[in-house]
């Protein structure tokens, strides 16, 4: 090897060595493990007991579902939320943009146990803020942590608030990116501004927002905090596990590290089939 | 089609005035070119007719109409801007048509008037392509169309050409100096390039610092500039400013001494009020202007710094001792070499003369 390739790898070989040791060799490891029943000691080949496990065990499908229940309405919800309040952001008459950004942009800095006891309190059966608003327009008191709908929902507004802002943000810089002429040119050609939004801001948002879907998808794929922390460990009865809980559960509750492995691979390769759908769905038409 | 004029327009942000009680009549079918350094208020006046900046004072008239609170779409204007704004998604057809497909407009007559621009502007091979895959003089033809389309009573150029490279450049000058007689549509251009504005203008308007300095022709603003700015402005290379001071004045003369080239001497006819003996005045002469030896009213001797040798014409970028620079025209020498001394001769009937503040003495 060349003298000044030897001495650029010589640097480079405390982060390569760092690199193989706590990201290759935990992806080879954990893909190896799949395959094990590592309930036995020692750990045996037997790829029947995890990823034949999954095709059968309705704890998996729970987990499965409840993560893609959460998947297909929060993530549209959230994304569009966050469009409105980045063009909203963007507007010339909103004053104190950088007092809104910093608002927008704080849940993501708030520590997750805080904000999960916040939310705890406030959507609590009996003093919670929220069903106190509720009662006081005349709804009935909801019981967010032991209805499994009203847990799921809980869960998807916790998410929604948390990362909305920042996906906001995200948008509100594509947004910015837009020629201010190309609008003048919409405004001349006596296109309305509902118009000029669909026709010209939204197609020029594409590739963000697309950018977005697919950070959120992978996102929720692994969501654990939430209902580890906000439905008590997928509560009520497992209605809000998710894959990621499951994972965590099958790993370090019940100590089946094959079986775990095999979850957050399904985990890993359902991200990626979605992500690439919707890279697909969202691809530039040439 | 359609005449147009601003009466007392003036433009604030907040203190700071960018225009300044700017009169201006532009005939139906004229083409005006408003030219200036930058920062000089020549592409927010350009706007102010647009509609895409409100004015703080003053009437603007487009045909029969003023046009003060109407909305940009509505005053049968169309603009071509500098970075072409054409929208990045969509091809060729559909920027042309985005306008008039969004207005309703009949399907018909939307593909009639697309069809003309094509016609027009030769771009049938450019219709399904987008804005990234075009070059940059295809772009502006395109920015150009989208105009044509609307049929305008007015077409407004901010800058249009300022991103192409120096050959296409003249190449769309052309084309669009061509789209001016075969459209006969009253035209404004804004660009901060004289060169742009003397080849296709038919009448200029100078600005600096929002103030309107002068109107005229091309050639009425090359040859009888209203001051020493317009003068400067105007021509390529610039003008020759040379200090002087009056030593004497009799009835339709003016003698001067220049301070700075050897304390020569000549004597220029002026017809206006003569300065005072003693007072600082600015000689300009243009590189053009200048003669060879004994052939004019006064001669200079100077040194060649740079000689540009261009095959049709040389200037010579000369210096002389007290450090004022001269550009000197010659068309039958192509011998001058650096540090070369040489003398040439002024000719009198084109220097113009310019006081203490910088207006035109005649």
């Amino acid at each position: 090897m060349h003298l000044r390739y030897r001495a650029a790898y010589g640097f480079l070989a405390p982060y390569l060595l760092i690199f193989a040791v706590f990201w290759i060799w935990p992806i080879i490891s954990s893909f190896i493990m799949s395959f094990q029943n590592t309930r036995v000691n020692p750990w045996v080949f037997n790829p029947g007991a995890t990823w034949g496990r999954l095709f059968i065990d309705p704890a998996f499908y729970n987990a499965l579902k409840n993560t893609m229940i959460i998947l297909v309405i929060q993530v549209p919800v959230m994304i569009t939320l966050a469009t409105i309040m980045a063009v909203l952001l963007n507007s010339p008459l909103l004053k104190a943009k950088g007092l809104f950004r910093f608002a927008f942009f704080a849940p993501v800095v708030v520590g997750e146990v805080a904000y999960a006891a916040v939310f705890r309190l406030m959507f609590n059966l009996d003093f919670g803020i929220i069903n106190k608003l509720l009662l006081s327009i005349g709804i009935p008191a909801v019981s967010w942590f032991s209805e499994t709908p009203a847990a799921m929902s809980l869960l998807i507004i916790a998410v929604t608030w948390r990362w909305a802002g920042y996906n906001a943000i995200i948008i509100l810089s594509g947004l910015q990116s837009i020629p201010e002429d190309v609008y003048e040119a919409a405004t001349l050609d006596r296109v309305s501004k509902v118009k000029q939004f669909i026709h010209i801001t939204l197609p020029l948002l594409k590739p963000i927002i697309v950018f977005c879907v697919v950070l959120s998808i992978i996102g929720s794929m692994q969501l654990f905090i939430e209902p580890m922390l906000i439905t008590n460990r997928g509560g009520p009865g497992g209605g809000t596990e998710t894959l990621g809980l499951f994972l965590y559960r099958q790993g370090f509750a019940s100590s089946n590290f094959g079986y775990a492995s095999s979850i957050a691979y399904t985990m890993a390769v359902l991200a990626i089939l979605i992500s690439l759908l919707n890279m697909w769905i969202g691809r530039e038409a040439k | 089609m359609a005449e147009l004029s601003l009466k007392n327009v003036s433009k604030s942000f907040g203190s700071y005035e960018i225009i300044r009680n700017a009169c201006l009549d532009i005939a139906d079918g004229e083409f005006v070119v408003f030219v200036g350094p930058s920062g000089c208020g020549k592409s927010t006046l350009l706007r102010m007719i647009a509609g895409l900046e409100h004015i703080t004072h003053g009437e603007i008239r487009i045909g029969d109409e003023v046009v003060n609170d109407v909305e940009p779409a509505d005053r049968g204007i169309a603009m071509v801007f500098q970075s072409y704004a054409l929208y990045p998604h969509m091809t060729v057809e559909e920027n042309l048509s985005f306008g008039l497909r969004m207005t309703g407009n009949p399907k018909a007559d939307t593909e009639r008037r697309v069809q003309r621009v094509v016609d027009i502007l030769q771009i049938r091979e450019l219709m399904k392509r987008r804005p990234k895959q075009l070059s940059g003089g295809q772009r502006q033809r395109v920015a150009i169309g989208r105009a044509i389309v609307r049929e305008p009573r007015v077409f407004l150029f901010d800058e249009p050409l300022s991103n192409l490279d120096a050959e296409l450049r003249v190449q769309m000058r052309v084309e669009i100096s061509r789209l001016h007689k075969e459209l006969g549509t009253t035209m404004i251009y804004v660009t901060h390039d004289q060169t742009e504005a003397m080849t296709l203008a038919n009448k200029i308007v100078v600005l600096r610092g929002g103030n309107i300095e002068q109107i005229g022709a091309p050639l009425d603003l090359y040859d009888n500039p209203a001051n020493q700015f317009v003068a400067g402005f105007v021509g390529s290379p610039k003008m020759n400013f040379m200090s002087a001071e009056v030593v004497g004045v009799e009835t339709g003369n003016v003698t001067l001494m220049l301070s700075n080239q050897g304390n020569v001497r000549l004597t220029l006819p002026l017809k206006d009020t003569p300065p005072a003996v003693g007072d600082k005045v600015t000689l300009g002469v243009r590189p053009e202007h200048f003669t060879n030896a004994d052939g004019g009213i006064a001669n200079l001797t100077v040194k060649v710094d740079v000689a540009e040798h261009l095959g049709n014409t040389s200037y010579i970028y000369a210096n002389v001792a007290s450090g004022e620079q001269l550009i000197i025209e010659r068309e039958e020498s192509r011998h001058d070499k650096t540090r070369d001394t040489l003398t040439v001769a002024i000719k009198s009937s084109h220097a113009l003369l310019f006081d203490s503040a910088g207006n035109r003495l005649q």
